[in-house]
């Protein structure tokens, strides 16, 4: 494999499936850091920012967008071959995103509800993570990601030290800061319990739960949690809206979500 | 001792009364002496502690009603300003911040680190309560106590001008009086208040204190206002009601690291930390490196960390608590068990934030009385008073009838004894001996109209001397001696007895109590392993029970013949068979060590209670009344204090390898 020796920038490309470009969008808004990252990575592939184009291999590539048409599974192939690093970043491209809704829903129907001429639209029946179809070898969560996290993944990548991302639950960050849980005092829906740390608790600094958009951490109790939510009084069916966010398609939510739907049915 | 002392209404020195429209006068004499005032004040739907710039911010009118995973603010039907109890911030956050830049570290053209130097600005905390106080003085211990400490702590701590507020009411998930550490105050501040009707009763415990309370504008309180304060803090013990039974709540939680309800509870707990979070006295921390892309500046900084991070006790080898119930039971182990040991004190305050805050609903008072109940006392023989307890004094008896069980064991049926051994109860045991040979402790196999059976295996000179006997040999006994089985405290439950071998001996008086009473049970069953069905004691007797409605029996053998038609495997294969709620099942168990071992591990991962299992150990016996310390297993003494013992009672101490 060809890298790039110690005193070259890494290459770094930016690669795009189904998504709204608001995680690329995020990489353009690192004002501060932006020049540095240029000054210190050769990124020959970002689709949001150049029309330039470079083939492979390289360092890292960064993915955006969830596997959702036919072509999607060789490209990602394709790239993952000429990839060292490659990582995932936002919620569509790590747990399927909120296109994942349709893979509880009949494609077609779905399809013809929301295009003019659905027979002119080639797309998967699901809409998948990417590491359900080659190996990743890190992730940067959110919808979209925390520019904080990618300033620390590419200085990490840089200094030659693990990356300091945590995966703790979103309420850590409320209590650290000194939040008074929603839940608790006010009786709202959160998905914070569950829900890996990295947004710096966004959604409850403005009075309003987590919508669960960085996913569910490592080993999260969301049995007991949506058990929770309905021992709250709440009916199974907004309980299970609750999960069936931008995360709902990763494990343990897309179980909850599955078992929720046939309480109702 | 545990317990908070009760108030007195003596302490009445010194005493200043404060009307409630002067409250303002203590804010701004506070302000005025340079310090940043931290109080309550509403936000976010709670009363939180936040900076104060005057008396207009303190939540006068406003409490809070708080219960498992809820709290809310209600209208007060008066003004009081102290009218609720802890909320969701506590002191700590001002003494040991969540977040707290540590050190910094460069290396372009030099090469170092650097500590910043602690900056604490002087602060005074307004309405710091009892739990309160002693949460601070843990904390004190924590990080000043020991050899090392936190110098940061130890100035934000120096700062800090206290003025305690004593609780005048009580939330339902306080447990201050449990703990010992309040509602009353009983030191550790500079100003002390007490809310009545019309305002505050002030005490100054110290110069810095006196100085504000000098400036404010008091009278001495009157004999009333002086007694109302008094009793307000002491309906709020009465609000709280009995305190819970946390003696000895250390060693208990000891004995119990293998209880079942770890994992029930861990299949609720969704492992958010808040409890650790809002713990006034959790410290736990990581740290956090910061640097510019070129790694030649960094900074370091400490954030609050909870043990329930599934991170937490990792290593490169594998994860130290890698099950969210190793993850509670460090929680609560800490907080109630293991803090004992480390800081002498429990690292509970009784302030209720964990239960309160955790979106779960989980209470830990709850847990504790699951896993951790008080210890019952020992079961002693009652009615019986041993005959010719001391060593050396026998009381004579025959030998009516020996009948062979097994190769090497027999059944010694005694005639002509003494009625006290008539009087003796299941699990008891005799000293028996012949002239020239030491006497040994055999159990009572059976209580007859006349007399009792013993059954003996012939293992050495003295049981082999004993199952040579021939009907009419005369032999000495002492006893009954030791504890017995509590039979009557399976009443209305599943009775459930597991024997191996030969432990069906001391076993067989409790079957026949539980078969002439089966109707007072659920249920009663008989599980017996042995050997091979060769070694099976009582054979006639377990055909009968077996034929019998009274008592349900499954009978297994390790290896066997062809000729035989039953189960074959260890005794706890047979516990495929309980399909009962075994929250309600009375088990007695005696077998070889392994056995028991595996019996009683099988029981509780049912969900069998330990103080509802029933051990008998076998130790060596000399004296047999607690003289002679042959016997002893940790602080019990085997045959006093057992042989039978509830397995609560060993904990640990079952088992153990070189007890
Ligand atoms: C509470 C209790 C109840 C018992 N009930 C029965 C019973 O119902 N039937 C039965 O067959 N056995 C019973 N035993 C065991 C019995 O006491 C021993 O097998 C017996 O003491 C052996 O003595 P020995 O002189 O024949 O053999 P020894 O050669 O002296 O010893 C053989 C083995 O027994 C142990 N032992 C010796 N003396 C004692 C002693 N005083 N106490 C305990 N262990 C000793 C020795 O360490 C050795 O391992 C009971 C023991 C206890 C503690
Ligand atoms: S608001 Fe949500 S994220 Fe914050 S502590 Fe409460 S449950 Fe956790
Ligand atoms: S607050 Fe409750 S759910 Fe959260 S970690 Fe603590 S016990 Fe578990
Ligand atoms: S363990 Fe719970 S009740 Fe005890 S001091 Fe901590 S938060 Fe308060
Ligand atoms: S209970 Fe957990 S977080 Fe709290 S001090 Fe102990 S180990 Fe640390
Ligand atoms: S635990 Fe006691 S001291 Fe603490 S707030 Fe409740 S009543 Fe007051
Ligand atoms: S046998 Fe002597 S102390 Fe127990």
């Amino acid at each position: 494999m060809a890298t790039t020796g110690r005193t070259a920038r890494p290459r770094v490309a930016v690669a795009k499936f189904a998504s709204c470009d608001g995680c690329q969008l995020t990489i353009l808004d690192l004002e501060d850091e932006l020049l540095e990252i240029v000054s210190r990575f050769d990124i020959v592939e970002f689709p949001e920012a150049t029309s330039r184009r470079s083939p492979g291999p390289y360092d890292i590539v960064f993915v955006e967008g969830s596997i959702s048409a036919p072509e999607h599974i060789d490209q990602i192939k394709e790239l993952r071959k000429q990839a060292r690093v490659l990582v995932t970043i936002g919620a569509c491209a790590t747990a399927g995103g909120i296109q994942a809704l349709r893979n509880w829903a009949d494609h077609d129907a779905y399809r013809a509800a929301v295009y003019a001429h659905p027979e002119w639209i080639e797309s998967l029946a699901t809409a998948t993570p990417v590491a359900e179809h080659v190996k990743v070898d890190a992730e940067l969560r959110g919808c979209p990601i925390d520019p904080g996290q990618l300033t620390e993944l590419l200085t990490a990548v840089l200094v030659g030290r693990r990356p300091q991302i945590r995966d703790e639950a979103v309420c850590r960050e409320c209590k650290r800061k000194g939040i008074v849980c929603l839940v608790v005092a006010s009786g709202e829906a959160c998905m914070g319990p569950v829900t890996t740390s990295g947004c710096n608790a966004l959604c409850p600094t403005y009075d309003r739960g987590c919508y669960g958009c960085f996913g569910p951490r490592a080993n999260a109790n969301a049995k007991s949690w949506s058990a929770g939510l309905l021992k709250s009084g709440r009916p199974p069916e907004e309980v299970r809206r609750i999960f069936a966010g931008f995360t709902g398609y990763a494990e343990p939510f897309r179980s909850v979500i599955t078992e929720l739907g046939k309480a109702k049915g | 001792m545990i317990t908070t002392p009760a108030p007195s209404h003596a302490a009445a020195a010194r005493q200043w009364f404060l009307a409630r429209a002067d409250l303002g006068a203590l804010i701004d004499g506070l302000r005025d002496s340079g310090r940043r005032v931290i109080g309550p004040t509403i936000r976010e739907n709670a009363i939180v502690y936040d900076e104060i710039q005057s008396a207009a911010d303190l939540p006068a009118g406003w409490r809070d009603e708080q219960a498992a995973g809820r709290y809310r603010l209600e209208r007060r039907a008066d003004e009081r300003v102290f009218g609720y109890t802890v909320g969701p911030t506590s002191w700590k956050r001002f003494t040991f911040p969540p977040n707290l830049p540590i050190a910094s570290a460069h290396r372009t053209g030099s090469f170092g680190f650097e500590q910043p130097t602690p900056d604490a600005p002087p602060v005074a905390f307004l309405g710091v309560r009892a739990c309160e106080i002693a949460a601070l003085e843990i904390q004190d211990r924590v990080f000043l106590g020991g050899q090392f400490t936190d110098e940061d702590f130890r100035a934000r701590r120096a700062a800090a001008f206290i003025v305690a507020v004593q609780c005048t009411t009580s939330s339902s998930t306080c447990f201050c009086t449990s703990m010992g550490t309040g509602p009353e105050v009983h030191g550790g501040y500079d100003i002390l208040m007490t809310e009545i009707d019309e305002g505050f009763v002030v005490h100054a415990g110290s110069p810095e204190g006196a100085a504000i309370v000098a400036k404010l504008p008091t009278r001495r309180p009157s004999h009333a206002e002086a007694g109302a304060a008094v009793d307000n803090v002491e309906s709020v013990r009465t609000q709280m009601g009995e305190p819970l039974p946390m003696a000895g709540i250390n060693e208990r939680l000891k004995l119990q690291l293998d209880h079942p309800r770890w994992a029930m509870v861990a299949d609720r707990c969704v492992e958010c930390g808040n409890c650790t979070m809002s713990c006034p006295t959790c410290f736990c921390t990581s740290v956090v490196e910061r640097s510019d892309m070129e790694g030649r500046r960094s900074t370091t900084e400490r954030q609050w960390d909870s043990c329930f991070d599934v991170a937490f006790a990792k290593v490169a080898g594998g994860d130290f608590r890698s099950r969210p119930r190793d993850r509670y039971r460090q929680w609560l182990t800490h907080k109630f068990s293991t803090w004992f040991d480390q800081f002498g004190s429990s690292g509970c305050v009784g302030c209720g934030r964990c239960i309160t805050w955790c979106p779960v609903a989980i209470d830990v008072r709850e847990e504790l009385a699951a896993i951790a109940p008080p210890i019952a006392p020992v079961i002693r023989p009652v009615a019986v008073e041993p005959v010719a307890a001391s060593p050396g004094s026998y009381s004579i008896a025959r030998v009516a009838t020996i009948r062979p069980e097994t190769e090497d064991t027999s059944t010694l049926t005694l005639t002509d004894v003494d009625p006290a051994f008539l009087a003796g109860r299941p699990g008891q045991f005799v000293m028996i001996a012949l002239p020239a040979f030491p006497a040994v402790p055999i159990s009572i196999s059976r209580f007859r109209a006349n007399g009792i059976d013993l059954t003996i295996r012939a293992v050495g000179p003295t049981s082999t001397a004993l199952t040579n006997l021939h009907p009419g040999a005369k032999v000495g006994l002492r006893g009954p001696l030791g504890t017995f089985w509590p039979v009557e405290e399976a009443y209305g439950r599943h009775a459930v007895v597991v024997a191996g071998g030969v432990g069906l001996s001391p076993l067989h008086g409790l079957v026949d109590a539980l078969v002439a009473n089966h109707d007072r049970f659920e249920s009663v069953s008989l599980f017996y392993g042995s050997r091979t069905p060769e070694d099976q004691l009582f054979r006639d007797d377990l055909a009968a029970w077996s034929t019998g409605k009274a008592i349900d029996v499954a009978i297994t053998v390790d290896r066997a013949g062809p000729e035989w038609k039953g189960r074959v495997g260890v005794v706890t294969t047979l516990f495929d068979m309980i399909s009962w709620d075994c929250t309600k099942v009375t088990a007695f168990v005696v077998g070889p060590e392994r056995m028991m071992q595996a019996s009683v591990q099988g029981l509780i991962s049912k969900g069998v209670p330990a103080d509802r299992i029933c051990v008998s150990m076998e130790r060596h016996m000399e004296c047999g009344i607690g003289l002679c310390g042959h016997c002893q297993m940790g602080g019990r003494f085997v045959c006093k204090d057992g042989p039978v013992f509830r397995l609560n009672e060993l904990g640990d101490l079952f088992n153990r390898e070189g007890i």
